[in-house]
């Protein structure tokens, strides 16, 4: 998830409407747990995506989503049971554990809008992420006056990620080439990650120091910046406050009748 | 005042000592040195020498965040660093490009990168816009604006670093190795930058290992050993001196006989394209490798040196054409079969090194291809290296050289044909690469072919048997003789080949 150089709609707006836009769809979808509303909710960042072009980037969190909603159903199937019972995992024609794990509607229900949540939120997310350069984000954060550390920390996740992605792979082929196996069975895997993990860990440790040396002598805590390119609100950031107020105001409508 | 200049002096150490928290020994042993407006020191010795040390102490970041025993006193224009509050306030008057260009870059695209530091100055914008533009062109990286860090090769890092640095504008340059990655082009241009700052008044310390194109511009040398200063001098005076040390010594090591065994080649590779991403990294070679020949194949960053070799052990499958290595396909056969007869050693050995010892980092690799090995090979491989006696020590706490010699050893162990090594030298000073070069003529001579890829010409031409050079994708050039090579000759009569320190003669 990093920033795309495209010409959108939404790349056009001010950094602060985008950072706005990201709050109130994280604050809706955790103000209900009603499934239609927490779809139209995500309906309604996705139709925002394709208006402005953006719509491909998105779908390649789908998998991630996907991979989500399967665990969180197997987890809520498992562990809930309320209301009417639709099916079972186990069919009650097997003999002796016939029956087992009841499928119930509201363990549906929750995996649902959980999944549907997340959804929305990560769509939101990634939205404000690919369309706004992280240091017109430090801009805003600053000018909120958030504090700079948590500022630089939400940068420099999204600066190393990708790094770590690649830094991963580059060890994996190092250990490849050492005919490494990853194992077989449960505690085969995990011992098996250790070739990787531990040089991941202990790498990205190693920078850590130089990072911080970098951050300060480049004076990013000093709290004095001047944004080099003039960032005002402008027509669309109005109209798109303007349309958020109309959903906002909507969507509390039909929570509260 | 400065003596030698009479310029203002803006950074200078007096009688500094320094010892880490936990350590014994001193790292910095009564450095005395100054640097006066306008002028470049140039600071050299071997591995371990203190030379990092020196740029954290000059800099105030041993004082503001090492903590440890500091004495002495180092002053920025005058001024004490214990007199600053933060290191954000040195920041102010001193820029420092650290080892690990990596790490310096926190934004996303190589633009934010540079434009943030200038946004923190309070420069008007017009200012800003100006410098950004200026330094981008100077070190080469304009038409990297949009890219993120991480598609950024080594040496596109190191200059996007020293952009972001250089930008600041502040009249003290602290530079630690801050062109160990940049082929011989870029290398010339940040020489030409630094020179053009240093006219213009700008203070700058730069600490190499290698003593190349930078030492050249230098007005002042000094070499560092065991954490003092051991001579200072003119870079005409002390390079000189080096050469004439070397010739009095000899050569370092003997002429390698050209050892290549008659006979299949161990490596072919014909008609070979790669593309990925849309991107066409090599474009049509053909190259066969005979058995026990060493093979340079050098060209500048991107030239696809590193993606032709990732073929000869599955890392990479051809997109066209056919590889075949100690006759197996390497288009087909799985990574793990074909790591019994390719070993590939890494740029950075701190990429593979996971264990708890030497010993057992040694024998994954091993018992990957021979669960039944004897710990006898184990040792057999790291005595080829010489790290025997560390065998029990925990890898990561070696020093670089001797990482990068256990890396070897890992792949040495699994017994390969064919022994590939990606820049095997980086990062290594004079004594260390020579070590690891010495390594691989044994190698060679048990009928190991190797193969090693370095954009360090002078390398290829002292210890190859043939230089296969390599241009946007394509073999340019495949000499058999390093005066077949143009060029070489002379990069290999150059001083910066030469063993310059005493390192080579001390008993450490």
């Amino acid at each position: 998830m990093q920033y795309v150089t495209r010409e959108s709609a939404f790349h056009r707006l001010h950094p602060l409407t985008k950072l706005i836009f990201a709050a109130v769809v994280v604050a809706l979808a955790v103000l209900t747990s009603d499934t239609a509303m927490l779809a139209l909710l995500a309906g309604a960042v996705v139709a925002v995506a394709v208006a402005s072009g953006l719509a491909r980037d998105l779908l390649r969190q789908v998998p991630l989503l996907v991979s989500l909603a399967v665990s969180l159903l197997a987890l809520t199937i498992l562990t809930i049971r309320s209301g009417e019972i639709i099916g079972y995992l186990v069919p009650q024609s097997v003999p002796v554990i016939g029956g087992a794990f009841p499928v119930t509607a509201g363990a549906i229900d929750l995996a649902l809008a959980m999944s549907l949540r997340f959804a929305a939120m990560l769509f939101a997310f990634q939205l404000l992420v690919i369309s706004t350069q992280p240091r017109d984000l430090v801009h805003v954060m600053d000018r909120l006056r958030m504090p700079v550390d948590y500022t630089l920390m939400f940068l420099i996740a999204l600066r190393f990620i990708p790094s770590l992605q690649l830094e991963g792979k580059r060890i994996h082929e190092a250990q490849l080439a050492r005919a490494y196996n990853p194992g077989r069975g449960l505690a085969g895997k995990v011992r098996g990650l250790f070739p990787i993990i531990i040089p991941l860990v202990s790498n990205s440790l190693g920078k850590a120091t130089i990072l911080g040396l970098t951050i300060d002598l480049r004076g990013y805590r000093s709290g004095r910046r001047t944004p080099m390119r003039d960032l005002s609100p402008g027509r669309a950031d109005v109209a798109g406050i303007c349309c958020m107020g109309v959903v906002v105001a909507g969507y509390l409508a039909a929570l509260l009748v | 005042m400065s003596p030698e200049t009479g310029r203002e002096i803006a950074l200078s150490l007096r009688e500094v000592s320094y010892t880490y928290p936990g350590s014994e020994v001193p790292a910095l042993n009564n450095i005395s040195l100054a640097v006066a407006k306008g002028e470049i020191v140039f600071v050299t010795g071997p591995t371990g020498a203190g030379k990092t040390t020196l740029c954290l102490a000059a800099s105030g970041i041993l004082h503001h965040e090492y903590g440890g025993s500091l004495e002495g006193a180092i002053t920025i224009f005058g001024k004490n660093v214990r007199d600053y509050r933060s290191m954000g306030e040195i920041g102010r008057d001193v820029g420092v490009v650290f080892d690990d260009a990596d790490a310096q870059l926190i934004f996303t695209t190589v633009e934010e990168e540079v434009a943030s530091g200038l946004e923190n100055l309070g420069l008007p914008r017009e200012e800003m816009e100006r410098r950004l533009r200026a330094v981008m062109e100077a070190t080469g990286i304009a038409d990297l604006a949009e890219r993120a860090p991480h598609t950024l090769s080594g040496g596109q890092k190191q200059r996007v670093a020293l952009a972001a640095t250089i930008a600041l504008g502040t009249k003290i340059l602290i530079l630690d190795e801050p062109t160990a990655e940049l082929d011989t082009e870029a290398t010339a241009a940040v020489s030409a930058l630094l020179r053009r700052l240093s006219d213009e008044g700008t203070a700058v310390l730069i600490v190499e290992q290698k003593i190349g194109e930078l030492a050249a511009i230098a007005d002042r040398m000094v070499v560092v050993e065991d954490g003092a200063i051991a001579r200072t001098g003119s870079p005409a005076e002390l390079m000189q001196e080096s050469l004439r040390e070397q010739r009095a010594g000899g050569n370092a090591r003997p002429p390698a006989p050209a050892l290549a065994l008659p006979g299949a080649p161990v490596i072919s590779v014909r008609g070979l394209v790669h593309r990925y991403d849309g991107v066409v990294a090599i474009r049509g070679i053909d190259l066969e490798v005979a058995p026990a020949e060493i093979v340079a194949v050098v060209g500048e960053n991107g030239s696809g040196k590193t993606t032709l070799v990732k073929h000869f052990n599955g890392l990479l499958r051809p997109t066209e054409g056919s590889v075949t290595v100690d006759g197996l396909d390497a288009a087909t056969v799985p990574v793990a079969e074909l790591a019994r007869h390719v070993g590939l050693v890494f740029q950075n050995p701190d990429t593979m090194l996971f264990a708890e010892t030497v010993a057992d980092e040694v024998a994954f690799g091993l018992k990957n291809v021979d669960p039944g090995a004897s710990e006898e090979r184990v040792d057999a491989a790291l005595r080829e290296v010489g790290l025997l006696h560390r065998k029990t020590a925990y890898p990561r706490a070696l020093s670089r050289g001797e990482r990068q010699r256990l890396a070897i050893a890992c792949v040495i162990a699994m017994k390969p044909k064919v022994i590939v090594l990606d820049e095997p030298t980086t990062g290594l000073d004079t004594r260390e690469s020579e070590r690891v070069m010495e390594i691989l003529g044994r190698l060679r001579q048990d009928g190991h072919t190797i193969v090693m890829v370095t954009h360090d010409m002078r390398l290829g031409a002292e210890y190859a048997d043939r230089i296969v050079r390599m241009d946007q994708g394509r073999v340019v050039r495949d000499s058999r003789t390093y005066e077949e090579e143009p060029c070489l000759k002379s990069c290999s009569m150059s001083p910066g080949r030469a063993p310059f320190t005493a390192s080579t003669r001390s008993p450490s």
